[in-house]
């Protein structure tokens, strides 16, 4: 009885780490820059998606708002770096431990909300985190701020002539934000998680710390999706108030998760590996003369992907269905 | 800050506050009848300003007169929405929130996208409508002529609505519905019809806001976004489902706009709104007419 | 010997609604008792007082010699204090196995034990064979299993059981009397709420009637059921009477 349990955890470690292996070696063989740029950003919406499904998917929380957490990131680790002179590592770290200790802060006062009054909390903070920094001026306002490019350097983390280092940053980051997903699923939190989603009175009587649970849940998160708008920033080197803050990259973060099924451990990286390339694509091919052309393929998708697979893509996967009497 | 600027403030706050909670009540409707937040609110406003603004284009219809037809217009497509959609989505046995959430966002998008296709990202008004530009001064206050056309107009439309609901057969069996879908079942009302019928009530209010915001603002793809918010805002402040909540939550919102706009740049104008936002729901969790 | 649980003079009041007046009751340790009454007597209010998911307006509630009025229900559960909900409330999306481990992780903070001891009360309550099913795919009387196999699984020193013996048939309700008394045998001390008295009657070592929030009656269960109070207070309620 342990045992098919025990085997299915080892199971995944070894997926996890074949596929590992086979991306690592996928940009040794596909050398051209946009198709390892479509990579790159399929990771990083990978590993943001896991982490943001570990509040929203495992806890139920539904953060509608965790563009703040991601340009938190970016702007911590943009800032160290332009205005001080430290380096993007710490900044990184920095950013995760600042955007932490924001969301158990946050978390005090929100997590007594519930469903649609938390998710529209969510949604005004990060738009009131947005509109202080497009006024502040020391942080560039509206216009932004730019990594000044000082050379190619592993300490200060900036590659001009090659995107492999971007490459296998953003593999690290997936596997880890993975790994971490994987590890939490059979450790008490969660489990606490799920039976707080699942039913917060009965977890109660059980003696799960409902709000203790949340707020765990809410420094994961936020952590990991601040070292992902550390990457961010680092990668595109230049970065505004709108496009790392704003509501609509909240709702983006949250996509590949629902379409690749919500609260699972491989739903959001299968979600990002469908829904980045084709949206990049349809950028590219269709959308290029700003027609809306793109937009309604992607909106299309989704609205279809919504109402066919309720419970995500990875439900064609699942061995479990159906067996279950 | 003299006494006279902070009336006049608060005076165009308030106009505005009413149009704002025009704008939110088809979402409250929707949300009280059946549980769904529709993200393509926005996208139903900028929808109905575009309606608003090639009928004055083409036909030289008036924004005032063209109002209706916008209502009309938003009638049908809202029912339409939920008879493809939304009826879909509420049948989902997983994940139901996130499906509806998703659903009606892709919606937006797809809306969004149509906009920029048909009728491109150009910014488009409607110059010398018969109230553009025009004020009314009334003790002293400059009041601008489509804001309070606009005041005028939602008021009525909470009146009616309000009539509606509480004096006709139909809106009996809308309340009725709210309350216990299964039951009425019962009682031989379709709740499909039903359904159908209270989103499409929803897109009018909603589309009647937009051709009076056609008169006075931008129209171009993405302005429903910024209002959208605005309006779940409103509607969260003023408590989910409660239709009144939504009236009052306007005011509110309109008022305290107002009043950040004279004490910090009108850049962050918006962050009184959710500030105020959070402090309701901080105290009162369920807003301020929500059912506890 | 000292009770295992006690409420002293506990008084709950919902606005002017009086759902709880005075009530003083004691449950000893290894008992088997019953909490019964008709309709809007209380019962429900009380067995909540009990778990915690609210505190009363005035009084107190001592369990294992410990003042635990106002600590909350996760608290409690910690101390040795579990329950069922009578409307179940499983984990719909989580497998029976982690429905019960969720409890066990009271007691244990090694997943491996918590497992093995989800496993040996999955065992215990005839679940073992459900252990991989998802909760939202078992039958009804099977889900009130789960709520009994979840509580057990905190190692609970007082089980709170709320009408987890109404709505079954002849040959589940049975089952779960057995499955009581084998609780009970391991040394747990059972209190239990049902609306129906026929039922509980023969499995209880002690009643409480409960009637218009207060304590009508309490005794051996032979005596109760022939209390012309008791059975005044049922009249009229054709479902209960009869034993």
């Amino acid at each position: 009885m342990d045992k098919s349990f025990t085997e299915r955890r080892r199971r995944e470690l070894l997926v996890a780490a074949c596929l590992t292996v086979a991306a690592a070696l996928v940009p040794l063989f596909v050398k051209n820059p946009n198709v390892q740029n479509i990579m790159i950003l399929t990771l990083m919406f990978g590993a943001l998606s896991q982490s943001w499904n570990i509040l929203s998917g495992y806890c139920g929380q539904i953060s509608l708002g965790h563009a703040l957490y991601f340009g938190l990131g970016a702007y911590t680790t943009t800032l160290l770096f332009t205005k001080f002179g430290v380096p993007p590592w710490f900044g990184m770290l920095a950013g995760g431990a600042i955007s932490a200790l924001i969301a158990l802060a946050l978390g005090y006062p929100c997590f007594r909300l519930g469903g649609h009054y938390f998710a529209i909390a969510t949604i005004v903070i990060a738009e009131i985190g947005l509109l202080l920094i497009q006024n502040w001026e020391w942080a560039g306002a509206a216009l932004g701020i730019e990594m000044p490019v000082r050379g190619d350097s592993w300490l200060k983390f900036q590659f001009a002539r090659s995107k492999l280092p971007y490459f296998y940053f953003a593999l690290a980051l997936a596997c880890v934000a993975w790994f971490v997903t994987w590890w939490l699923e059979d450790s008490k939190w969660g489990y606490w998680w799920r039976a707080v989603k699942d039913n917060p009175d009965a977890a109660q009587s059980l003696g799960v710390v409902v709000f203790d649970s949340k707020m765990g849940a809410a420094a994961v998160s936020a952590f990991l999706v601040a070292v992902g708008g550390s990457f961010y920033a680092m990668y595109v080197s230049y970065i505004d108030p709108g496009s790392v803050m704003g509501f609509q990259f909240s709702l983006l973060m949250a996509l590949p998760a629902v379409l690749g099924g919500i609260g699972t451990l491989w739903g959001p990286l299968l979600g990002a590996a469908i829904l980045i390339p084709l949206t990049e694509l349809t950028r590219s091919y269709i959308g290029g003369s700003g027609r809306g052309v793109d937009l309604i393929v992607y909106g299309t998708l989704i609205v279809v992907i919504a109402l066919a697979r309720p419970e995500g893509l990875i439900g064609l996967f699942s061995r479990r269905k159906g067996a279950s009497r | 800050m003299t006494a006279e600027t902070i009336i006049q403030s608060l005076a165009s706050g308030l106009l505005m506050g009413l149009l704002y909670g025009l704008i939110a009540v088809g979402l409250a409707l929707i949300f009280g009848l059946m549980d769904v937040v529709n993200f393509a609110h926005g996208e139903f406003l900028m929808l109905a300003m575009y309606v608003t603004f090639f009928l004055f284009t083409f036909f030289a219809i008036d924004p005032l007169l063209s109002a209706p037809l916008a209502a009309a217009a938003l009638f049908v497509l809202g029912a339409v929405v939920y008879l493809v959609i939304v009826r879909f989505a509420m049948r989902a046995k997983a994940n139901v929130g996130m499906v509806q959430i998703f659903a009606t966002f892709g919606l937006a998008i797809v809306m969004r996208g149509l906009a920029q296709l048909f009728f491109t990202a150009d910014y488009r008004s409607v110059p010398n409508s018969w109230l553009g530009g025009k004020t009314v001064s009334v003790a002293g206050i400059f009041l601008p002529q489509p804001q309070l056309f606009g005041a005028l107009v939602a008021i009525a439309a909470f009146g009616g609505l309000y009539l509606f609901i509480n004096r006709t057969d139909f809106g009996r069996a809308l309340e009725a519905t709210r309350e216990d879908p299964g039951a009425v079942a019962l009682v031989g009302i379709d709740k499909n019809r039903v359904f159908a019928l209270g989103w499409g009530l929803g897109a009018a209010l909603v589309g009647l806001a937009g051709a009076i915001m056609a008169s006075f603002f931008y129209i171009y793809p993405d302005v429903g976004a910024s209002f959208a918010l605005i309006a779940y805002v409103t509607v969260a402040l003023g408590g989910f489902g409660s239709v009144f909540g939504a009236f009052a939550g306007g005011i509110v919102v309109g008022l305290v706009e107002a009043t950040t706009a004279l004490v910090l740049p009108p850049s962050l104008k918006s962050v009184g709104i959710y500030a105020v936002y959070l402090l309701v729901v901080f105290i009162r969790p369920r807003g301020l007419f929500g059912s506890m | 010997m000292t009770a295992l649980l006690e409420t002293r003079g506990v008084w709950q009041r919902f606005g002017g609604l009086v759902a709880n007046s005075d009530v003083s009751i004691s449950v000893g340790r290894g008992e088997i008792v019953g909490l019964i009454g008709p309709n809007g007597a209380g019962k429900s209010t009380l067995f909540n007082l009990i778990a915690g998911v609210l505190p009363p307006t005035q009084g107190s509630i001592i369990f294992d010699g410990q003042d635990v009025t106002n600590l909350p229900a996760a608290e409690r559960c910690q101390r040795g204090v579990a329950r069922t909900f009578q409307v179940v409330k499983s984990f719909e999306t989580m497998t029976v196995i982690d429905n019960v481990i969720v409890g066990a992780l009271v007691r244990n903070t090694g997943m491996r034990e918590a497992r093995r001891k989800a496993h040996e009360v999955l065992e215990f309550t005839g679940l073992a064979a459900r252990a991989d099913v998802l909760a939202s795919d078992l039958v009804p009387a099977e889900k009130r299993r789960l709520e009994v196999a979840r509580a057990l699984a905190t190692e609970p020193k007082l089980l709170l059981l709320d009408e987890v013996l109404t709505g079954l048939t002849p040959t589940e309700a049975q089952t779960g009397v057995a499955l009581v008394r084998k609780v009970r045998d391991t040394g747990i001390t059972v209190l239990m709420v049902e609306h129906v008295m026929e039922i509980v009657m023969p499995l209880v070592d002690r009643a409480i009637v409960l009637d218009l929030g207060k304590v009508l009656v309490e005794g051996k269960p032979a005596d109760v059921v022939r209390d012309p109070k008791v059975i005044s207070a049922y009249l009229g309620d054709r479902h209960a009477v009869g034993a």
